[in-house]
């Protein structure tokens, strides 16, 4: 089956679990930027996990000349076949010859397209995931981003029966993505060099989400917080790590963060609230709050317990 | 976590990761530490995955490391990240206090670590416009201009870890004298073949790329060697390395070499 873009949208990668392992070497992780959806988009057109999507930024246009099964997720995605309004969060079937449009309707949140079947796509460094900064993975290999007139193959699999029971996340089980609540941070690093004030003030303080934000990272503006580190040798960072560089506003780092870096840092959001942080848009309020290791780990092991029963159920 | 042997410090990373910190009489050695470290879990690891689904394996969770799912060194640290759903921080502690007992493997060759390799000269057109904080340099050392590049040039460097980007060398330690913090607020577009200072670190950007380094000029100088449908890094920890300073002329015709 050809998939054909017709329109790319603003910002459109292809992506999937990302380089695990090469870290080392320098190559970043990449992945999904918003795990969560990009996990649910796969399990709902009956692909296992791991599976390329695309994740897209701006409204999307695509063709496909075969029949398939389809699944739109995301914060505020939105799903037009043949210009009428299809639901997200479920398997679709759509037939050949149709045109699939979707997106976020926020503007800067991104949607997963996820198409049942094996996608022809070169794996680059051990992963098919798009990081235009060093030129890797992509439909080309070559970290292009999707242009519009792209064009490429997903296989049929055919171990799903063509009666398979179509697939369908309640309502009520989506993923919450306001930030009412707080994201939660495990404290880390060089914690302990940051003053007593100095972390009162970030737990206490509201930040704002400036435009400064893409995979490597995200841009926080508000109450500035410095530690007592001039400076530091350079060190690996984790996924979700708060970094302070000198003039104290904090940047949130992403998939396509850099393997080493040498600013201080304060912790790494937790697990569970980096999906909900990564669909975050420019002027958008967020608030921290600390939280030991463990209790973070629980709350991770309860979240994917919970996401697999609740498959279990849909199934 | 209490430290042990050759590690000076552990500290938490996150809900599912950990930073071992290492200890020695200077920066060389808890280099070699943190290799050696990591040579270890490497083979580990190895063997764990050979010996995959063994009953043994499932019982004692710290035994094996297959749980272990990215080691990631740097000077004189290594990032440990671990799946949450088959160990917690205390097992990945109790694992690495048991490569302490048993000791490091013979198998690691540390002679490679220590660079005894021949010198790799590095040409740099210091000064190149788009890549010049020369005299923000001069200003934070209290150095002339000349003196920076003469400082820059005037030892050779120790490649400590790769990482930042594919092919980035942390090389070091610059002299004392140079030494300056890095830019208060990160530049977002830093040219390829940019040499930098940071601290007592000194690096070529491989690729353009964002950073908060000084920098002092350009090289022709390409940090990845480019096959097919692989590129890995030109310098790797170990290595030696010494800048020439060069012409814009010179510049230029290296690049030529290099395409």
């Amino acid at each position: 089956m050809k998939i054909e873009v017709l329109s790319k949208g603003l910002f459109s990668l292809v992506i999937d679990n990302g380089r695990v392992g090469q870290q080392r070497d320098g190559f970043c992780e990449s992945g999904p930027m918003d795990s969560n959806a990009y996990d649910w988009a796969n399990f709902l057109a009956f692909n296992l996990d791991g599976t390329p999507c695309i994740e897209a930024i701006g409204e999307v246009r695509l063709k496909v000349d075969e029949d398939c099964v389809i699944a739109v997720t995301g914060r505020e995605s939105t799903l037009y076949v043949d210009g009428s309004s299809r639901e997200v969060y479920q398997s679709q079937a759509i037939s050949a010859d149709s045109t699939i449009t979707f997106g976020s309707a926020l503007l800067g949140s991104k949607a997963y397209l996820a198409i049942e079947g094996n996608w022809q796509i070169p794996k680059v460094v051990g992963s098919a995931s798009t990081v235009v900064r060093e030129h890797l993975g992509g439909l080309d290999g070559k970290g292009s981003a999707l242009k519009d007139g792209d064009y490429f193959e997903v296989l049929a699999n055919t171990r799903i029966q063509n009666n398979a029971k179509m697939r369908s996340l309640p309502a009520h089980h989506i993923d919450d993505y306001g930030f009412l609540e707080a994201i939660r941070v495990v404290p880390g690093y060089q914690f302990s060099n940051f003053s007593a004030v100095a972390v009162r003030t970030f737990e206490t303080s509201t930040y704002t989400v400036s435009s400064a934000i893409d995979r490597m990272g995200f841009r926080l503006t508000g109450e500035p917080v410095a530690s007592d580190i001039e400076d530091m040798r350079s060190e690996a960072i984790h996924l979700g790590a708060i970094q302070v560089p000198g003039d104290g506003q904090p940047i949130v780092m992403m998939r396509d963060r850099q393997t080493l870096g040498g600013y201080p840092k304060l912790g790494c959001v937790s697990p569970c609230d980096i999906s909900r942080l990564a669909q975050a848009v420019p002027g958008e309020k967020v608030n921290f709050v600390f939280q030991h290791e463990e209790e973070a780990r629980t709350d991770w092991l309860l979240m994917t317990s919970r996401r697999r029963r609740l498959q279990g159920e849909i199934l | 976590m209490q430290a042990f042997g050759r590690i000076k410090r552990i500290v938490t990373a996150g809900a599912d990761a950990i930073m071992v910190y290492f200890d020695g009489a200077n920066l060389d050695e808890a280099n070699d530490a943190c290799h050696q470290l990591l040579s270890a879990i490497d083979i580990r690891q190895r063997e764990s995955q050979i010996s995959k689904g063994s009953k043994a394996n499932e019982e004692d969770a710290s035994n094996s490391w297959y749980w272990l799912r990215e080691a990631i060194p740097s000077y004189d640290s290594l990032l440990i990240i671990f799946d949450m759903a088959l160990i917690d921080s205390h097992g990945v502690y109790r694992a690495l206090r048991r490569i302490d007992i048993e000791g490091i493997s013979p198998h690691v060759n540390v002679a490679k670590l220590s660079g005894e390799g021949k010198v790799i000269e590095i040409p740099v057109w210091y000064g190149a416009p788009n890549a010049s904080d020369l005299s923000i340099v001069s200003k934070k050392t209290a150095l002339s201009i000349e003196e920076v590049i003469e400082l820059h040039t005037s030892v050779t460097y120790k490649v400590y870890a790769v990482g930042f980007s594919p092919g980035f060398a942390y090389m070091g330690d610059i002299p004392e004298a140079l030494k300056c913090a890095r830019l208060g607020t990160p530049r977002k577009r830093v040219p390829k073949g940019a040499v930098a200072i940071a601290d007592r670190q000194t690096a070529v950007y491989p690729s353009e790329s964002p950073g908060g380094w000084n920098l002092l000029g350009l090289t022709a100088f390409d940090m990845l060697l480019h096959k097919a449908e692989h590129s890995k890094s030109r310098l790797k920890a170990g290595d030696v390395v010494k800048f020439v300073s060069i012409t814009e002329q010179e510049y230029k015709a290296g690049l030529q070499v290099e395409l």
